[in-house]
């Protein structure tokens, strides 16, 4: 397994508060890391740190070997291959679930408007909501909503895919329609770094496990290691208020 | 006790006026000094100078004529209207204040031989080669709403070629010639000549037009002597030269008559009521044309009387085409270079009206009132003048009509205007009196080249004499001022159609060019300022900050000026600036585009900000670039909320073009400007234009509407 992501030294400031101190993240090629901790840890700036959604403040990020820190560095073609998903879904509410999926390969000439309109019913078909290709964002459940955006995302035909806190603002009982395209996602072999809260979910499907608590990686490792054999004091206080609710 | 307050009150007004007598008896009595009254400030013929002392042609002609005869005199400058009642009360022996010789005026007074004359004048910027109306073909000429020689150079403006540029004040019209937009204004001659005096770079090129006269005078039936000493007083200053003298140094001229006849070609104004006009058979006829052929017939020489417009004849006289000119030209001292003015025959003046059916006859009677004045005239400026004198406060119209409105309505006791023009406007039906006598005045003379046709010059003078010691002169001016008695029965526009049908039909061709003009400004200037107002709301939002500060920067500077001020100051501003002329159009699709476009900027800026920032950063997150994550998913959501604010400002952009007139565009406002000036029908002109900026504007916001259904579909 390669690095698909190597992260040094990665600092980030909003002004003079420092959001992430120091922060050194290795991604495997098909790997799967989950990043846990706190509200106002970091880990969802680390995450946006990745696709330069955050500009970091010193340190370096390297995709596929290309050091995305670097002011020079075309972000627009490193983003075709890292997809996003977002808490809040974001799809583009100008257009149509079809047309959301199809925006960026036709505008970026990946795809021709008929192969990326096969595509499209292709991917909905994926997220299990073919019949949808037509619909308004507005009239999609948040659950719907979130399953085209990952359609959306995977229609760059990424290499990475970050994850948001992808089922934060989601009703209870669509968060398993959405986990369950993470989980077939992940058993197809995509590299996945993802920020949430589904704790069972990190057990399940997460090859490594990161805690990230006060702009730092305080601890790592297997969910076995992180779930049953937690070392930093942080981390098994952490555990201890999420798992024992 | 209430009758005892009365009879007390009473016995001290009575107490008071013996008083007053007293010490006007007492001061008669110890000096034989004639008191005299003249205007406060009337430069060049009275005015205080730099040592505040008083000065001018008539205090020093008053003060030669003084001297010849071994007479005293003491001049107060008590006000036009001050002097006038002073001199009917007794109080003051007699009054030289650039007064008018009225008929009017003469059966309460007693004129001595006129001494002065005045008229309408064009003025170009110092360093211009103009020369003539010729010169003017396909040019811009500055005027100014509602005067008369705004309506003189209306008249020439087809037979010339050139166009006409109107404002509401003198000052914008001369900035309008010195910045070179316009290459001529037309003004009163000693309006422009206190303007160049004081400085303004502009050269009068033109003789005077519409001259009138001025007269030092006495109350009716008293000091005959006063008037007998006067007149042969003035005969020896004019014989020993020291007349030639005194206005030769407030205007730099000489009269040089010399007597001669023969056929002379005489130009004259296209249209200039009353002055020179064509009646319902195309004659020409008015008070310059019956003079001038009164005076032919009497010196025994011939006219051949062109109407080729008063700079075209202005041209043609200058370049000897013609031999003289008479078309309400005052004298000015600039045109005084170049011309040789006849004496005044006609003076111009300041005269205060009142409603018919109110009471106020006198200034006296205007304590605590308010009275209506028109900015930037000469009325104006007396008003001023004697508001504390008399107590009054003033209100401030931008053109005749509205203040002529004002005193019908009541609201205003009473206002002050040219005296010609007020005449014309209470022979058209405007239900206003004159009450006062002429101040402020204008004298309008005949007119040759410099040095040429010295005998013409003088026949005229002659004529003229006797025109009005026939009293042939009275029966003309009565003609066309009579306030009653005497109507001109074919001049033609006193029978028009005022009804709103009438109307409309005879300023058809008026009102469509200006509401083309009004929809041409308005479809461009949208056209530029939602180009510059989207250029600018989006260098607000891209991620640089100096492209965001210059959005804010250029909203702010262009959003927090006033759209008038800002037109002035690109109009008038930039061309001082820059050297390079800007024509009234661009100056306006400029103004608009910046002023507008700020608003627009503001508000796309507020619209594409009001999109939420997920939608950016997804678009970027699939790796399409800000350009085109803007075009194809922020703008389309912005542009939905920015719809109702573009239509918005859309209307008002219609609506704020009616402020470009001040830089002198011809659209619908200005039209209507323009037509009320010359028919005086404000409330149903505007009522008219009124209807045509709200038709408009349904039809844009139904037309705003479709597209906003359209665009939400």
């Amino acid at each position: 397994m390669s690095a698909k992501i190597e992260v040094k030294n990665l600092v980030k400031n909003y002004g003079s508060n420092e959001v992430l101190k120091n922060i050194d993240l290795t991604v495997d090629d098909n790997e799967v890391v989950v990043i846990i901790g706190p509200s106002g840890s970091g880990k969802s700036t680390l995450l946006r740190t990745l696709n330069k959604l955050e500009e970091p403040t010193s340190g370096t990020v390297v995709v596929d070997g290309i050091n995305i820190a670097d002011p020079k560095t075309d972000m627009n073609k490193v983003r075709e291959n890292i997809g996003m998903v977002f808490q809040h879904f974001n799809l583009f509410n100008n257009l149509s679930v079809g047309d959301n999926i199809m925006l960026a390969p036709v505008e970026l000439k990946k795809l021709d408007k008929a192969a990326a309109n096969k595509q499209a019913k292709k991917l909905l078909e994926t997220v299990g909501l073919a019949d949808k290709f037509d619909a308004t964002i507005q009239s999609l459940s948040g659950g719907q909503q979130q399953r085209v955006a990952i359609a959306r995302a995977l229609a760059m035909n990424p290499d990475v895919m970050l994850f948001d806190e992808p089922t934060s603002a989601l009703d209870p009982e669509m968060v398993g329609d959405v986990l369950a395209v993470m989980k077939k996602l992940a058993k197809e072999g995509m590299t996945m770094v993802v920020v949430t809260h589904e704790m069972g979910f990190a057990k399940e499907v997460a090859d490594r496990v990161v805690f990230v608590a006060d702009g730092k990686i305080l601890e790592q490792g297997t969910p076995e290691e992180m779930f049953d054999h937690p070392q930093n004091p942080r981390l098994q206080d952490f555990l201890d208020k999420v798992l024992n609710v | 006790m209430h009758k005892k307050l009365q009879k007390s009150f009473f016995g001290m007004i009575i107490l008071g006026m013996m008083l007053m007598c007293f010490s006007i008896f007492a001061t008669k009595a110890d000096a034989k000094t004639y008191e005299i009254g003249t205007d406060v400030t009337y430069p060049p013929f009275e005015f205080a100078n730099d040592n505040n002392k008083y000065v001018g042609i008539d205090i020093d002609i008053i003060n030669a004529v003084a001297k010849e005869e071994g007479f005293k005199v003491e001049t107060k400058q008590v006000g036009f209207n001050g002097a006038v009642q002073s001199v009917q009360s007794g109080q003051l022996d007699g009054i030289i204040a650039g007064m008018t010789i009225t008929k009017e005026r003469q059966a309460k007074f007693d004129f001595s031989t006129p001494y002065f004359k005045t008229g309408v004048v064009m003025a170009v910027g110092k360093n211009s080669n103009i020369k003539s109306f010729a010169d003017l073909k396909g040019k811009r000429v500055a005027i100014k709403t509602g005067t008369a020689a705004a309506q003189y150079a209306t008249s020439l403006k087809k037979k010339y070629g050139f166009k006409t540029a109107t404002f509401d004040d003198s000052d914008n019209m001369y900035q309008d010639v010195l910045t070179g937009n316009s290459v001529a204004c037309f003004e009163d001659q000693p309006v422009m000549q206190y303007a160049i005096n004081q400085g303004m770079k502009l050269k009068i090129v033109t003789k005077a037009a519409n001259t009138g006269w001025y007269g030092f005078a006495v109350k009716k039936g008293t000091h005959p002597e006063l008037i007998k000493k006067f007149n042969a007083g003035f005969a020896k200053i004019k014989a020993n030269g020291t007349y030639n003298k005194i206005v030769g140094k407030y205007l730099g001229s000489k009269l040089n008559p010399d007597l001669k006849g023969k056929t002379f070609t005489i130009g004259t104004d296209v249209t200039f009521p009353p002055f020179e006009f064509a009646n319902a058979n195309n004659q020409y006829i008015g008070i310059d044309i019956d003079i001038l052929k009164n005076i032919a017939q009497e010196q025994g020489f011939k006219v051949n009387i062109k109407p080729m417009g008063f700079n075209g004849s202005l041209q043609a006289l200058e370049s000897g085409q013609i031999d003289g000119m008479i078309a309400g030209m005052s004298i000015t001292p600039e045109r005084e270079k170049k011309i040789d003015f006849s004496d005044p025959y006609f003076m111009s003046g300041v005269i205060m009206a009142t409603s018919t059916k109110g009471k106020i006859t006198k200034l006296s009677q205007l304590r605590g009132k308010k009275v209506a004045i028109k900015t930037g005239t000469a009325g104006a400026q007396y008003a001023n003048s004697i508001k504390k004198k008399y107590g009054f406060k003033t209100t401030t119209f931008d053109d005749s009509n509205n203040m002529y409105q004002d005193v019908l309505t009541g609201n205003s006791a009473a206002c002050f205007e040219d005296q010609p023009v007020m005449q014309y406007a209470i022979k058209k039906g405007t239900k206003l009196r004159i009450v006062t006598k002429p101040a402020v005045k204008a004298p309008y003379a005949f007119a040759v080249k410099k040095g040429q046709n010295k005998a013409l010059l003088a026949a005229f003078n002659a004529g003229l004499k006797d025109l009005k010691s026939s009293g042939t002169y009275d029966d003309i001016t009565a003609k066309y001022l009579g306030t009653t008695d005497k109507k001109v029965a074919d001049n033609g526009q006193g029978n028009e159609d005022r009804s709103f049908v009438g109307l409309l039909k005879q300023n058809k061709d008026a009102l469509l060019s200006g509401f083309a003009e009004t929809m041409w400004l308005t479809v461009v200037a949208i056209i530029f300022a939602t180009i510059f107002g989207v250029l600018v709301g989006l260098l607000g939002v891209l991620p640089n900050k100096f492209c965001n500060s210059l959005s804010s920067t250029l909203i702010y500077i262009f959003r927090g000026m006033p759209l008038l001020v800002l037109a002035l100051f690109i109009y008038t501003g930039i061309p001082s600036l820059t050297g390079q002329k800007i024509p009234a159009f661009v100056a306006g699709v400029l103004t608009l585009t910046l002023n507008e476009g700020a608003y627009i900027a503001a508000f796309v800026k507020g619209g594409i900000n009001a999109v939420d920032s997920g939608q950016m950063e997804a678009a970027r997150s699939l790796g399409l670039p800000f350009g085109k994550a803007m075009r194809k998913v922020i703008l389309p959501q912005g542009i939905k909320i920015m719809v109702p604010s573009f239509i918005n400002q859309f209307i008002i952009t219609l609506k704020d073009t009616s402020i470009l007139s001040i830089i002198g565009i011809l659209e619908l406002t200005q039209t209507g400007k323009i037509i009320i000036a010359r028919n005086l029908e404000g409330f149903k002109v505007w009522t008219i234009i009124a209807v045509i900026y709200l038709i408009v504007i349904t039809l844009l916001t139904w037309l705003s509407n479709w597209v906003q259904k359209r665009t939400n579909v």
